[in-house]
């Protein structure tokens, strides 16, 4: 039986592995928010994070591209590497590391500026100045984002005029603009209308191919849709850190999970 | 947390001990009725068919809608999977016991050496045992239980093969014709034990996730029964 999660992750990832997490502690002050998570998340796959509300899985995902850093009083131990490179390592910019680790949100965020100028914004921030160059840009990473066909024609449409999923995949082409690594997606879905949801899902799989993926999600059924692998998360007890239970391929956390703990979560026994 | 959805896969778990204490009535009123000659008593089991094969459809169909509605994962999936698999088993068991019932029709008018219906008895005998244990350790998710099934089915794989050799020591015409139809009927009570054996392996799955084949070495489909 595996029930610690250091020998979890070696049973689960296949192929490269896009973070190594060792060892890693988070603390929000004097508050111990998670503990000894240690975990590869494999290149050119979907990851999902499962487990109940504060459980620390959005914490978790946010150490992974440096946003925490703006919370002041946070701090970490233990060891990220983003392609073998520590992220939290002297001479990292954490504005670089950002744009290499992109971020969906759970409330679709455009800003208050045209379609296009949404999608053109990071690559003009990074230096991009010709027409014709940026026009190639925003249509490939609306194409990726599955947002072109609707938006073609009103792309001088103010991007809070669309719809929320139509907003949410307009974030998504915004962060596809600049060529990322990686994308983490806190509950991508939770706030837009069931077609989008299949939108966002079918962009996912499509895009794993050349953008490593993970994502938060409250809606198991959506880890098991669309993720390769899946980690569980879970505070025990209140006041405690929260750990990394299981981590492995979705198949077999769905079917045969070997933690006890995981499978009374994912039945519906708790949380 | 899901009440209501617990209670349903309660019930539906209930249901297949009940469907199973159904095929066990079956089969051995079947073996009965053809070791007593009893005609009334295999129109019973024939008739008992009807009850089981709604039964098990209704229950596949409520298997299907609680699969399509609720989600199940983990523990919860492999139950119902595995419910569906084993239903589907109770359905051929029952059907078995049916085709047992029909030698009764056409065997009860006539007699045949006394060794040959003392071999189908004592076959009935251990088959009901090996189907009293599976439904027991299905109910109570025994695995000691369920690996001790192919232990218990082997002596029953041999008594067929006895059956056979005693098939063919006999001359009269009559006779063969009578013997034929018991050998059927042996051959039957046999593969209502290979069910049992597995749904015993279902078992095995639905308690630990893993699929494992039981030795088959004695009840292999494919053996010669003389051999």
């Amino acid at each position: 039986m595996t029930t610690t999660p250091v020998t979890a992750q070696t049973d689960s990832t296949e192929g490269v592995a896009k973070f190594s997490v060792r060892g890693l502690d988070f603390y929000y002050g004097d508050f111990h928010a998670l503990t000894g998570i240690t975990i590869d998340v494999a290149e050119n796959a979907v990851t999902a994070f499962i487990g109940p509300s504060g459980c620390g899985k959005s914490t978790f995902l946010r150490c992974l591209n440096r946003m925490n850093d703006l919370i002041p009083g946070t701090r970490i131990e233990g060891r990220i590497t983003l392609d073998g490179a520590d992220i939290y390592g002297p001479g990292v910019d954490p504005v670089d590391l950002r744009r290499r680790v992109g971020m969906i949100f759970q409330q679709p965020n455009p800003f208050p500026m045209s379609i296009y100028d949404n999608v053109a914004f990071g690559p003009r921030l990074h230096g991009v100045k010709k027409k014709e160059e940026l026009d190639g840009i925003v249509e490939q990473a609306l194409v990726r984002a599955n947002l072109w066909k609707e938006v073609k024609d009103i792309m001088g449409r103010g991007g809070l005029t669309l719809s929320g999923g139509q907003q949410q995949r307009l974030c998504i082409a915004r962060v596809l603009a600049v060529q990322p690594d990686v994308l983490l997606m806190d509950e991508p879905c939770s706030a837009i209308d069931p077609t989008s949801v299949q939108k966002v899902e079918d962009l996912m799989a499509e895009l794993k191919s050349s953008v490593t993926i993970i994502i938060v999600t409250h809606n198991m059924q959506q880890a098991a849709r669309v993720s390769d692998e899946t980690a569980f998360f879970l505070q025990e007890r209140q006041g405690e850190p929260a750990e990394l239970i299981e981590f492995a391929r979705t198949a077999e956390i769905f079917t045969s999970p070997h933690d006890r703990r995981t499978e009374d979560y994912i039945t519906g026994r708790f949380g | 947390m899901r009440e209501n959805y617990r209670n349903e896969l309660k019930a539906i778990k209930a249901e297949v001990v009940d469907i199973g204490r159904l095929v066990i009535e079956m089969s051995r009123d079947a073996t009965v009725s053809l070791v007593e000659g009893d005609v009334d008593l295999a129109e019973r089991v024939i008739t008992a068919d009807d009850d089981l094969d709604t039964r098990t459809l209704a229950l596949e169909e409520r298997t299907l809608e609680t699969i399509a509605t609720q989600f199940p994962v983990a523990r919860d999936l492999r139950l119902l999977y595995s419910l569906a698999h084993i239903n589907i088993h109770m359905e051929r068991m029952g059907d078995l016991a049916v085709n047992i019932a029909k030698a009764t029709r056409r065997t009860a008018e006539r007699t045949g050496p006394r060794t040959l219906y003392d071999l189908i008895r004592a076959q009935g005998n251990l088959v009901h045992r090996v189907l009293e244990a599976m439904l027991e350790a299905f109910e109570t998710s025994d695995l000691e239980l369920a690996y001790k099934l192919e232990e218990m089915d082997e002596p029953i794989d041999h008594l067929f093969k006895q059956f056979f050799r005693e098939l063919s020591r006999l001359q009269e015409e009559e006779e063969i014709e009578w013997a034929s139809s018991m050998v059927l009927a042996s051959r039957y009570l046999e593969r209502i034990a290979d069910h049992a054996v597995d749904i015993g392996e279902r078992l095995v799955y639905m308690v630990t996730g893993e699929f494992e084949a039981f030795d088959e070495s004695f009840g292999d489909e494919g053996e010669s029964p003389a051999s």
